[in-house]
């Protein structure tokens, strides 16, 4: 960097340090950058939520006009899915997971850098339809021919930011899985991965085989809205259900690469602050890879209303089956608890706070998986409880929960445990109060979607109330923000391994220097920090751990996986 | 950021590189990467032949070109037999280099190169001659997004191919070390196959 | 001991009875009013119950487990390590599926009662398109709502009926929550098959509906309601209507052409006419959905003009001013200075 030298020296240390953020190809910085991007996406599309919430805490039309509203709601379910959820999962899956299998970085560090940097750019194209005339305002779903005839640039800018964005996952799926498969320390066996590799790996298969069929629907509705193709459009013999059926062909499998990696976390997080290993580790894996299976055959309960009733009996079957290896996974964690030692630090909360909310989301799941009941809720304010409890009480309490659990690691200072309780309350009944009302409106028959609702005191009295729960949800993320800065102040040090955790990325320094290890300790478990601090006492408590993996070594080391 | 994380670890670092360009026994890492990037394309196709079936069958009458199009099934052939011979010249140079012969590596490359180069050509010139557009009814639309999509891929594939005539020029590959040759041949290969089902589909299933 | 247990036996069952019926209270739909509504209102109550019970026990295991299981200050001593256990998963595997597939069948046999068809049902014609509806009767009227007046569905009570569900544009959906149902509207083109929904109204009443599938700027206007009237007063409200829209009466010196064209859009947005005279506008419909002619100010309104089709308004005397014409049906997307000079 000749011209640096020039410069002052304080000036030259601050542009090498943009540099260096800008550059990066490690795995640790870039995880940091999906982390710090994601929030920020979060943080707008929350603003738009309360937009929306604003304009429906009472009827009639007060802040708004219609197509502004219809552009706040489709902004807001785009940005926190594609550019919040996913995201922040794939940035702590980017730091922890070759931490955790003790590799020193990804398999490719460079498509690493690349992966993330299309996102802030697809974000940015999706959001500047607001400067071209108008946003996208066909909700996140973008169902033809609706799609086909919206005028303006806003949707072709949405089009194209999310062919991005999805190639972006696509690149950071294939990344993952060469990792997960290639870069495993000696004797990290593929059972003897921690449970959030496992999510992250199953989560990266389905955005490999899911994203590239949205990719082909959305250039297929560009050329539709450009070109004058006839993909969708009925009136020059083109198919709408079509885009229904690619839309959720991928959508469904999206729903489980949203939440599998927050079970992935709520598993890492339960076993540490239980002080026990996960209850039932192997059928916990099981139960994520029959979900990844699964969620390729369920698409269609999406569509139970539109008519043709063909293979409904059959979507409704499969989509009822996922409730089992779920429920599976449910009781596990009841298991890890029982008879623990528990310790409710802010990540614990969370992580106990995912189970109790994402429970509801899976019991209205069920009951959603009934095609008469479907033909009453679906598109109404039960659908929204219900998508909301799974991604907001699923994956957004899991997102707190790593936050609280892996910043230690990341920058070497703990988050402050009474703002983090006062953050954690405040969220949960906020979000309580936001949504389950939103059950309730729904069986009323209040659909979604709209900009304005009849004048009925009940359904005044739940919108007012929703409202409400949503402002109190942006209130807790100020105690948050304000953890965040104190700490980079004045944090607690956190040391190596602050909560005497059971998995690599607590063997090596906080945050952990580039490469991550400068020597690894012996992996005999899947809980190998675990055996390093309690010893032989474990291994005598499960005498086949030792044998059981110089099996697997054998295998492993034929190149078996 | 603490001064931890800007310390240098030179151990640490040759280890790191080590693993990974190596990574483990098995299949080298970029070749786990490429089958894994393939995997999406098959999807990315799929969902596209999806498309095509979708149209045929909810079409109501004749399936095929619009009024005073035709398709040129005899061109489409000859480029389906350029395109398969591709692949072989391909996998002749493959079969070259892990024998350690860079000589025969850059002519089988190069004429792999002139052939990917040749079948867009035809390609293109077929499109000129078809007289019906991507916005001539549904098979307009199938049609051309699929064929053009498949052409796009010959296009990164012909970008890769030069990568590698490139770098076989400068001698960088032998029979230890050629994972970009195998990477963009398997590449190649995939791009072959789907136009195999391109063809089949359009052409010969009608 | 015996009055003791007993207490804690009732305290233990009532507990999560009252939970349940606490819980259910407020989570129940609207009371059904169709045939197949009162099946599908049962199917919810047993899945509810289903619900209910499993949110109950895994709730209150964790509440238990919070306390119980609480880590003391200072206890250093390692919980035993359990890393699982066969039989409990096997367990627990059947738990989840007994529930699903008790779930799945219910949810089939009522199924086969929503879909049931009826031999010889009324059938009406509904179109749904950007942002209002046309209910049509065979030999009878046609009526299409406004987003002030919004159009309402006769069916006759006790009998099946049939709908035919037609989108003119982009989809729709039908949906009367009291009858716990919907159902899209997809536009097919010209040789598709709409979809149909059938059922037959159990009680006399007005029960309030909307579209229930997004679609664009006013969907939150395409509000309708449904009145269940006896057979007689269905006949007489069929006899009433099906006469075509009376041609305008009246003479003017100034005829305006206008003409409603694809997606949604007048062809002109300024028109002029002389004040203190009437003046007629024909209107022309060469979009695929219904329209009509308006005037902000005066608050006039005229018929609405189905696709393909033309009418002539006959506007009463304005005074000279600037005015917003429009069509009522799509307030915001179509409308128009309407200058009126001396």
């Amino acid at each position: 960097m000749a011209t640096t030298t020039l410069e002052p020296r304080a000036a030259g240390y601050r542009r090498a340090w943009v540099l260096d953020w800008l550059t990066t190809v490690d795995h640790k910085k870039i995880g940091i950058l999906y982390i710090v991007n994601s929030f920020l996406f979060f943080f707008a599309a929350g603003i738009l939520a309360l937009v929306v919430r604003s304009e429906l805490a009472v009827p009639g039309m007060q802040f708004l006009d219609e197509q502004t509203y219809n552009q706040a709601f489709t902004m807001h379910g785009t940005i926190m899915l594609f550019l919040f959820i996913i995201p922040v999962l794939s940035g702590f899956g980017n730091y922890i997971v070759p931490l955790q299998l003790g590799a020193p970085d990804m398999a490719f560090p460079r498509i690493n850098a690349l992966s993330f940097w299309l996102l802030p750019l697809g974000g940015l194209l999706i959001f500047s339809g607001y400067l071209f005339g108008g946003a996208a305002a066909e909700g996140w779903t973008s169902y033809a021919p609706l799609s086909n005839r919206a005028e303006g640039v806003g949707t072709d800018l949405w089009i194209i930011g999310l062919a991005l964005v999805g190639t972006a996952s696509i690149l950071g799926a294939v990344n993952f899985i060469t990792t997960i498969f290639k870069m495993r320390a000696p004797g990290m066996t593929l059972f003897r991965m921690p449970i959030f590799v496992w999510t992250i790996l199953v989560t990266a298969t389905l955005i490999l085989l899911a994203t590239p069929v949205l990719t082909a629907g959305l250039i297929a509705l560009f050329i539709d809205r450009n070109y004058g193709g006839s993909f969708f459009d009925p009136s020059v013999g083109g198919n709408p259900i079509l885009w229904q059926h690619i839309f959720w062909f991928f959508g469904h499998p999206e729903v489980y690469i949203v939440i599998l990696p927050g079970m992935g976390v709520v598993s890492e997080v339960l076993p540490v602050f239980s002080r026990k290993p996960l209850f039932g580790y192997k059928a916990f894996v099981f139960a994520t890879i029959a979900i990844g299976l699964l969620s390729f055959s369920v698409w269609a309960h999406h569509m139970f209303t539109t008519g043709g009733a063909l293979f409904l009996p059959f979507f409704s079957f499969m989509t009822a089956l996922i409730g089992i290896p779920t429920g599976v996974k449910m009781f596990n964690w009841l298991g890890t608890l029982y008879r623990g030692k528990l310790v409710f630090s802010t990540a614990m909360l969370f992580a106990l706070g995912f189970i109790s909310m994402f429970l509801i989301g899976g019991i209205s799941g069920v009951m959603l998986a009934s095609p008469p009941i479907d033909f009453h809720v679906q598109d109404t304010y039960f659908v929204v409880a219900h998508l909301h409890y799974v991604f907001f009480g699923g994956s957004v309490f899991a997102v707190f929960a790593a936050t609280y659990y892996w910043f230690p690691k990341m920058f070497g200072r703990k988050l402050n445990e009474p703002l983090g309780k006062i953050h954690f309350w405040i969220h949960f009944i906020g979000f309580n109060l936001a949504f389950f009302p939103m059950h309730e409106l729904g069986l009323l028959g209040m659909p979604r979607r709209i900009a304005d609702y009849a004048d009925r005191p009940d359904w005044v009295i739940l919108n007012f109330m929703s409202t409400v729960g949503a402002f109190m949800i942006a209130v807790s993320v100020i105690p948050f923000l304000i953890n965040v800065i104190a700490t980079f102040i004045n944090g607690e040090p956190a040391g190596d391994d602050p909560w005497e955790a059971n998995t690599l990325e607590w063997a090596t320094t906080s945050p952990p220097p580039p490469y991550n290890f400068d020597r690894l300790p012996p992996i005999h478990s899947e809980r190998p920090l675990f055996f390093l601090t309690h010893g032989h006492g474990h291994a005598a408590e499960r005498p086949g751990d030792l044998e059981e993996g110089s099996e697997e070594d054998a295998e492993h080391r034929k190149g078996v996986v | 950021m603490t001064a931890g994380t800007m310390q240098a670890h030179p151990a640490g670092e040759e280890e790191a590189r080590a693993a990974i360009t190596h990574g483990q026994s098995g299949m080298p890492t970029v070749m786990v990467g490429m089958l894994l990037f393939i995997a999406s394309e098959v999807m990315f196709f799929g969902g596209l032949f999806a498309t095509y079936f979708n149209a045929r069958a909810t079409t109501v009458g004749e399936w095929g070109p619009p009024a005073g199009g035709h398709l040129d099934i005899a061109l489409a052939g000859v480029l389906t037999a350029i395109l398969v011979a591709s692949s072989f010249t391909m996998q002749f140079g493959v079969w070259a280099i892990r024998r350690g012969d860079a000589g025969k590596l850059k002519m089988w490359t190069g004429i792999t190169l002139a052939l990917g180069v040749l079948f867009l050509a035809g390609q293109l010139y077929d499109y000129s001659e078809l007289g019906f557009g991507i916005g001539d009814g549904v098979f307009g639309t199938v049609f051309y997004t699929l064929t053009g999509f498949h052409g796009a891929h010959v296009f990164g594939g012909t970008v890769g191919l030069t990568i590698v005539l490139a770098r076989a020029l400068r001698g960088q590959f032998s029979a230890r070390n050629h994972v970009a040759v195998e990477a963009v041949s398997m590449y190649w290969h995939f791009v072959d196959v789907v136009w195999i089902g391109v063809f089949s589909t359009i052409y010969l299933l009608g | 001991m015996a009055p003791r247990s007993r207490l804690r036996a009732i305290v233990r069952i009532g507990a999560p009875l009252l939970l349940i019926g606490l819980l259910s209270g407020c989570l129940i739909p609207p009371d059904p009013k169709t045939e197949a509504a009162k099946d599908v209102f049962n199917l919810y109550l047993l899945v509810l119950a289903l619900a209910a019970i499993v949110f109950i026990g895994v709730e209150g295991f964790l509440l238990y487990a919070v306390f119980r299981y609480r880590r003391k200050p200072g206890d250093d001593v390692l919980p035993e390590q359990l890393h699982g256990n066969n039989t409990v998963e096997v367990i627990w595997t059947l738990i989840p599926t007994v529930i699903v597939f008790t779930l799945f069948g219910f949810s089939m046999i009522t199924l086969g009662e929503v879909n049931a068809k009826a031999d010889n049902p009324t059938t009406i014609q509904v179109d749904g398109f950007q942002w209002q509806w046309t209910f049509r009767y065979d030999d009878g009227p046609s009526i299409t709502g406004t987003a002030v007046d919004p159009p309402v569905l006769a069916v006759p009570v006790g009998e099946p009926v049939r709908l035919v569900l037609n989108s003119l544009d982009v989809n729709h959906s039908f949906y009367v929550p009291q009858f716990l149902i919907k159902r899209d509207l997809i536009p097919v083109g010209e040789n598709g098959t709409p979809n149909e929904l059938e059922f037959t109204v159990s009680e006399e009443g007005t029960y309030s509906g909307q579209c229930a599938e997004f679609c664009g700027a006013f969907h939150d206007d395409m509000t309708f309601s449904v009145e269940a009237m006896s057979r007689d007063a269905f006949d007489q409200f069929i006899a009433s209507g099906g006469a075509p829209p009376e041609p305008a009466e009246g003479e003017c010196s100034t005829t305006i052409q206008l003409a409603a064209v694809e997606s949604i859009r007048f062809d002109t947005d300024s028109i002029e006419v002389p004040a203190g005279e009437d003046f007629c506008v024909e209107l022309t419909n060469n979009d695929t959905v219904p329209h009509d002619f308006g005037v902000v100010e005066t608050q006039y309104t005229g018929e609405i003009v189905q696709p393909g089709e033309s009418l002539t308004y006959v506007v009463p005397a304005m005074e000279a001013g600037d005015y917003t014409f429009l069509c009522t049906l799509h307030p915001t997307a179509m409308v128009g200075d309407l200058t009126v000079t001396e």
